[in-house]
C-alpha cells in the first residue's frame, strides 16, 4: 500500500512538474558528458600530443562539476518547495488520518528518490549514446578517422554522475521534508497566507531602478574599458557592481510594470490583468528573476567565449608538416640520418630556412633604423595607432634576418609568388599570430610611402608587402618581426652564425587515402626512433583541436548548465504562479472568459515573464561579450568586427533556441491547466 | 409583457440510484423586465446549484433556461462566453475580486474580456462608482478596501456591460450587517431606479425583504412564493411574512402552511 501511494505520488508529480524532470534528465545528461570528457576520442588522442594541458583541462573538470551541482542544488531545492508546497493540504489529511510523522517524512524521500532513480534511468543511458555520438562526430570533423573508435564506457563518470545527482536531491529533499514533517497539521490544512506585501513608496522604488542602472553602467564600463582585467580586486568590484545593479534593477522593475498596466487606452484582453500579473511575480520574486537573468548572462558569455577561441585558433594557414631544427653546421646531417632510414621519399619538398642575427655591428638597439617609416609613422592621425607603430619600431632595432632563398621556397610551397629582392632591398616579415591585421594593413602603407631603412648604416629599400607565411611549422622559432634580405646579405651580415630550420613537406603519398592527422601520426612514429629533433604539424592541430575540445565542451557545457537552471526556475516559477492564482482564473471564466482568451493571455504573460531576465541577460551579454574580447581572448581574436559578429550571432541563435523551447513547453503545460480550470466546480 | 427568463422543468440530477440526489426536481418560473427576485432556502436546498444552472457554471440533467426566449443550455464557444460576460451579471458571495488588480481594473476587466473599448464605458464606470460610492477606493487594491466596498466593487462589474439580469449569489453572506443593509440598498435602489432586473439567491431574510417577489425551494422543488405588495406593505411586515415562511420551511415539506 506505501510503496503504491509513493509510486502514484512520485508520478503525479513528475506528470505536474515535467518541465523540471526534463531539466533534471538534461543535467543528468550534462553532467555524464563532461565527465566522461577523458574518454572522447578527441581527448585519447589529444592527451597523447598535449598532455600537460589536456591534464590541466581534466583536473578542472571536478571544479566546474562542483560549482554545477552546487547551482543545480538551489534549482532542486526551489522547485521542490513549489512542488511540496501545493501539496501542504494533502500532507495534512495524512497525518490526520493518523500517519506518522517518521512515516510522512519516509514517504517523501521514497518519492523524490523514486523519481531521481527514474531521472537517472532514463538519463545515463541516453548521456551515453549522445556522448559516443558527440565523441565520433568530433572526431570526424577533426579528421581523425572513425575506424579505430571503440564504445566506451566511463564507469567514473556513470558512478559521479549518479552520486553527486543524488547527493543534492536528497540534501534538497532533506531539508525540506523536514520542514513540512515538523509543521502543525492545522498549519498544512488550512492555505499558508501568501506574506503580505510590503509596500514601499513608490520613489523608492523608483530610486532602486535609476540606481541600478546606475551601477549596471558602471560595470559596463569597467569591463570594456579593460580595467576590470587589470586587478583582481577590480575584477571583483566589477562583478558586484553589475549583481548588485541587476538584483537593483528587477527590485525598481515593477514601477514600470505599474506604469504599463496602468496606461489607459490600450485595448487588449485582458492586458490589465497581465500586466498585474507578470508585476506581482516581479515584486514577489524579483531576487530569483534578477539570479535567473544573470545565470542566462553567464551562459550567454561562455557561449560567446567559446566560439570565438574556436573561431580564431583555426585563423591560421597550414602549408609545413614538419620542422627539424638543426644549427647551421648539421643540416645535412639531418637529411642523411633521413635518407639513411629510407624516409627521404617521404617529404615531397625538404628546405632549409636560414634564420640569424645581425652579428656586424654590436649596437643591438639600433643595427636596423627605420627613419623614414617614423617620419611617415609620425604622421598617423589617430593617436592610438601612431603610438602602437612607434612603439614597435622602437623595439625592432635589433630584428632577426631570414634568407630569401629558403623563404622563397616556403612561398612556393604555399602556393604564393615568390620575392625579388635586389641586393639593397629587403621585405618585411611579421608573424599573423602576434600582429593585427590592421596593424599589417598599416604597415603595408607606410612602407609604400616611406620604405628607407638602414642596416648597420647601409642603406636599403623595403620592398612589397608584410609577409606572413609562417617560417616553421609550429613554434620552434618565434618571431614577430623579421627582415627578409638577399641569401648574399644574409651571409654577410650573420657573419655564418645562423641556425637553420630544415623545413618539409609530406609527399602526397605519404598523405593518400589518410587524414593529415593520421599521416602524421603515422610519420612521427617511423621518426621517433631515429632521435632527430622534430617539430610536426600535429603539434599545431594538437594545440588547435585543444582550444576547440577545451573552448567549446567547457564553455557549452556550462552555457547548458546555466540556461536550463535559468529557464526551469523562470518556467517552474510561472507554472507555479498560475497555479497559486487559479482562483483568479475562474473568476475570468466566470465572468465569461474563453479558455482561448485565456491561453492567449497566458502566453502573453509567458512572453513577458522570460523576455524580463532575458533580455536583460540579452542587453549585459553584449557588454559581456565586448569585454571578454577586450579582456581575455588573444590578440589575433581582437583582429576585427568579423569573429564578434559570429559570436553573436551564435548565441542569439542559440538563445532564440533554447527560449522558443522553453516558452513553447511551458506554453503548453499552461494550456492544458487551463483547460482543467474551464469545468465549472461543484460549489454547493 | 415578455418575461427575460424563462426556467422550465429544470432538473439537476447527481449520482445514481440508489444514490440519486435529485438537487433539483422541476423547477419552472419566469423572470420578468425590472424584477427583484429572491430565492430563498435552507442549505442544500437546491438553490444555489439552481443560480449556477442559469449562470451556465453547472449544465441542468434536463428542462431550459431560456434568455429572452433563447435557450442557453445549447450555448457553447463564443455565444457562452458572451453570454456570461454580457448578458448576465454575477455577483458572487466571496466578491470573487482579482486581488492583484486595483478597484478600476476589476470593474473594466469584462471590457477588456469581451473587447469593448474603455472609452465608451468611461462614463458609464464614473456613474456606477459614484452611485456605489467606491471612487475613493477605485485605485486601490482588494486587500486595501472593507468587505462592503469589495461587494460594491463587485457590483460595479457585475453591472458595469449592462447586463440583461444581475445574478447575486448570497451577496450578504460574507458581510456584517451594516454592510449588507447598505448593499441590499444600493441593489434595490438599482433596481428602482434603473429598472435593473436582478435575481438573488439568498438564506438572509433581512436581504430578502428587498425583493419584489421570493421563491421558496425546497428539496429541489419550488415550495412557496411570496409576493411583496408594493407600495402598501412595508418592507417591516414583507421580513414578516418571510420569517414565517422560513419557518415553516425548517419544518420540512410535512408542515405546508
Amino acid at each position: 500500500m506505501f510503496s503504491e501511494l509513493v509510486a502514484r505520488n512520485s508520478r503525479r508529480s513528475r506528470r505536474e512538474n515535467g518541465l523540471f524532470f526534463t531539466s533534471l534528465v538534461i543535467s543528468i545528461i550534462a553532467f555524464y558528458i563532461i565527465l566522461s570528457l577523458s574518454h572522447q576520442d578527441v581527448m585519447v588522442f589529444l592527451q597523447r600530443m598535449e598532455s600537460n594541458a589536456v591534464d590541466r583541462l581534466l583536473s578542472l573538470i571536478p571544479v566546474l562539476y562542483g560549482l554545477t551541482l552546487f547551482i543545480l542544488f538551489f534549482l532542486v531545492y526551489y522547485a521542490n518547495r513549489f512542488q511540496l508546497t501545493r501539496r501542504r493540504h494533502e500532507f495534512g489529511v495524512y497525518l490526520m488520518l493518523g500517519m506518522q510523522r517518521r512515516k510522512l517524512f519516509g514517504m517523501l524521500l521514497a518519492e523524490d528518490l523514486r523519481s531521481s532513480l527514474i531521472a537517472l534511468a532514463i538519463g545515463l543511458p541516453a548521456a551515453l549514446l549522445i556522448s559516443e555520438v558527440i565523441s565520433l562526430v568530433t572526431a570526424r570533423l577533426v579528421g581523425l578517422g572513425i575506424v579505430g573508435h571503440q564504445f566506451t564506457l566511463s564507469l567514473s563518470a556513470i558512478v559521479w554522475t549518479a552520486v553527486g545527482f543524488l547527493l543534492i536531491k536528497l540534501l534538497a529533499s532533506l531539508i525540506l521534508s523536514g520542514k513540512i514533517v515538523r509543521e502543525e497539521i492545522g498549519a498544512l490544512l488550512t492555505d499558508a497566507p501568501e506574506g503580505t506585501k510590503k509596500q514601499r513608496p513608490a520613489a523608492v522604488y523608483a530610486a532602486a531602478l535609476v540606481l541600478g542602472i546606475a551601477l549596471l553602467a558602471a560595470a559596463y564600463t569597467l569591463a570594456i574599458g579593460g580595467r576590470a582585467w587589470s586587478d583582481l580586486r577590480y575584477m571583483a568590484g566589477t562583478l558586484a557592481l553589475g549583481v548588485a545593479g541587476t538584483l537593483l534593477l528587477f527590485y525598481g522593475l515593477r514601477v514600470i510594470i505599474d506604469r504599463l498596466a496602468r496606461r489607459e487606452g490600450r485595448v487588449g484582453r485582458l492586458r490589465v490583468f497581465n500586466f498585474r500579473q507578470v508585476e506581482e511575480t516581479v515584486i514577489h520574486r524579483s531576487g530569483a528573476l534578477a539570479i535567473c537573468s544573470l545565470l542566462i548572462l553567464a551562459a550567454l558569455c561562455c557561449f560567446g567565449a567559446g566560439v570565438a577561441t574556436a573561431r580564431t585558433s583555426r585563423a591560421e594557414t597550414h602549408t609545413l608538416d614538419y620542422t627539424f631544427p638543426t644549427d647551421s653546421e648539421d643540416s645535412d646531417t639531418v637529411r642523411e640520418t633521413l635518407t639513411a632510414h629510407g624516409l627521404d621519399g617521404a617529404f615531397s619538398d625538404l628546405f632549409e630556412m636560414r634564420i640569424g642575427y645581425i652579428r656586424t655591428t654590436e649596437d643591438r638597439d639600433h643595427a636596423v633604423r627605420y627613419e623614414a617609416l617614423e617620419r611617415a609613422a609620425d604622421t598617423i592621425p589617430d593617436a592610438d595607432e601612431r603610438q602602437q607603430l612607434q612603439y614597435m619600431l622602437e623595439a625592432v632595432g635589433y630584428p632577426h634576418l631570414i634568407a630569401l632563398s629558403g623563404y622563397n621556397h616556403l612561398l612556393a610551397a604555399a602556393g604564393q609568388p615568390e620575392l625579388t629582392l635586389a641586393d639593397n632591398e629587403a621585405a618585411v616579415y611579421c608573424d599573423s599570430e602576434v600582429s593585427l591585421a590592421s596593424r599589417t594593413a598599416l604597415l603595408n602603407r607606410l612602407i609604400a610611402e616611406g620604405s628607407a631603412i638602414t642596416i648597420d648604416g647601409a642603406p636599403f629599400t623595403l620592398r612589397g608587402q608584410v609577409q606572413s607565411v609562417s617560417v616553421v611549422t609550429d613554434r620552434s622559432i618565434t618571431m614577430s618581426f623579421a627582415l627578409i634580405v638577399p641569401d648574399a646579405v644574409f651571409d654577410h651580415y650573420t657573419q655564418g652564425d645562423y641556425d637553420v630550420y630544415l623545413d618539409g613537406v609530406l609527399a602526397p603519398s605519404m598523405t593518400e587515402g589518410k587524414s593529415l592527422m593520421n599521416a602524421i601520426a603515422d610519420m612521427n612514429a617511423l621518426l621517433d626512433p631515429l632521435g632527430l629533433p622534430y617539430e610536426s604539424y600535429l603539434q599545431n592541430l594538437g594545440r588547435e583541436l585543444f582550444y576547440i575540445v577545451a573552448a567549446s565542451y567547457l564553455t557549452i557545457y556550462l552555457a547548458i548548465i546555466f540556461l536550463v537552471v535559468a529557464n526551469t526556475i523562470i518556467g517552474v516559477q510561472f507554472l507555479m504562479g498560475q497555479q497559486k492564482a487559479a482562483r483568479r482564473y475562474r473568476t475570468l471564466v466566470r465572468l465569461g472568459a474563453e479558455h482561448d482568451t485565456l491561453c492567449r493571455a497566458a502566453k502573453a504573460q509567458i512572453n513577458w515573464y522570460f523576455g524580463l531576465p532575458v533580455g536583460v541577460a540579452a542587453v549585459s551579454s553584449l557588454f559581456g561579450v565586448r569585454a571578454l574580447f577586450s579582456g581575455i581572448l588573444s590578440v589575433s581574436a581582437q583582429n576585427g568586427m568579423t569573429e564578434m559578429m559570429i559570436a553573436a550571432g551564435a548565441m542569439i541563435l542559440l538563445l532564440c533556441v533554447v527560449e522558443w523551447l522553453y516558452m513553447a513547453a511551458v506554453k503548453r503545460s499552461s494550456s492544458r491547466y487551463l483547460l482543467g480550470l474551464m469545468a465549472p466546480e461543484r460549489e454547493e | 409583457m415578455e418575461p427575460i427568463l424563462e426556467i422550465a422543468a429544470l432538473k439537476k440530477y447527481y449520482g445514481k440510484e440508489p444514490n440519486l440526489t435529485r438537487a433539483l426536481d422541476g423547477i419552472s418560473f419566469q423572470v420578468m423586465p425590472g424584477e427583484f427576485l429572491g430565492i430563498m432556502g435552507s442549505s442544500g436546498s437546491g438553490k444555489s446549484t439552481l443560480l449556477n444552472c442559469i449562470a451556465t457554471v453547472i449544465a441542468p440533467s434536463s428542462g431550459a433556461v431560456a434568455l429572452h426566449g433563447k435557450c442557453i443550455t445549447t450555448l457553447h464557444g463564443k455565444e457562452l462566453a458572451d453570454y456570461r460576460g454580457k448578458e448576465i451579471g454575477y455577483l458572487f458571495q466571496n466578491f470573487e475580486l482579482i486581488d492583484n488588480l486595483t478597484g478600476r481594473e476589476n470593474i473594466l476587466l469584462p471590457l477588456s474580456l469581451h473587447g469593448v473599448s474603455e472609452a465608451e464605458s468611461r462614463e458609464r464606470l464614473t456613474k456606477l462608482a459614484d452611485y456605489l460610492e467606491v471612487t475613493d477606493v477605485l485605485d486601490k487594491f482588494p486587500a486595501q478596501m472593507s468587505g462592503g466596498q469589495k461587494q460594491r466593487i463587485a457590483a460595479a462589474r457585475a453591472l458595469i456591460l449592462d447586463p440583461e439580469i444581475v445574478l447575486a449569489d448570497e451577496p450578504t453572506g460574507a458581510l456584517d450587517s451594516k454592510n449588507a443593509r447598505s448593499l441590499m440598498e444600493k441593489l434595490s435602489g438599482l433596481n428602482a431606479d434603473a429598472g435593473t432586473t436582478i435575481l438573488m439567491v439568498t438564506h438572509d431574510c433581512n436581504a430578502a425583504s428587498y425583493c419584489k417577489r421570493i421563491l421558496f425551494i425546497q428539496d429541489g422543488v419550488l415550495f412557496h412564493e411570496l409576493r411583496r405588495d408594493v407600495p402598501d406593505e412595508t418592507q417591516q411586515a414583507f421580513y414578516g411574512r418571510i420569517l414565517a415562511v422560513m419557518a415553516q420551511l425548517g419544518g420540512g415539506s410535512a408542515n405546508v402552511l
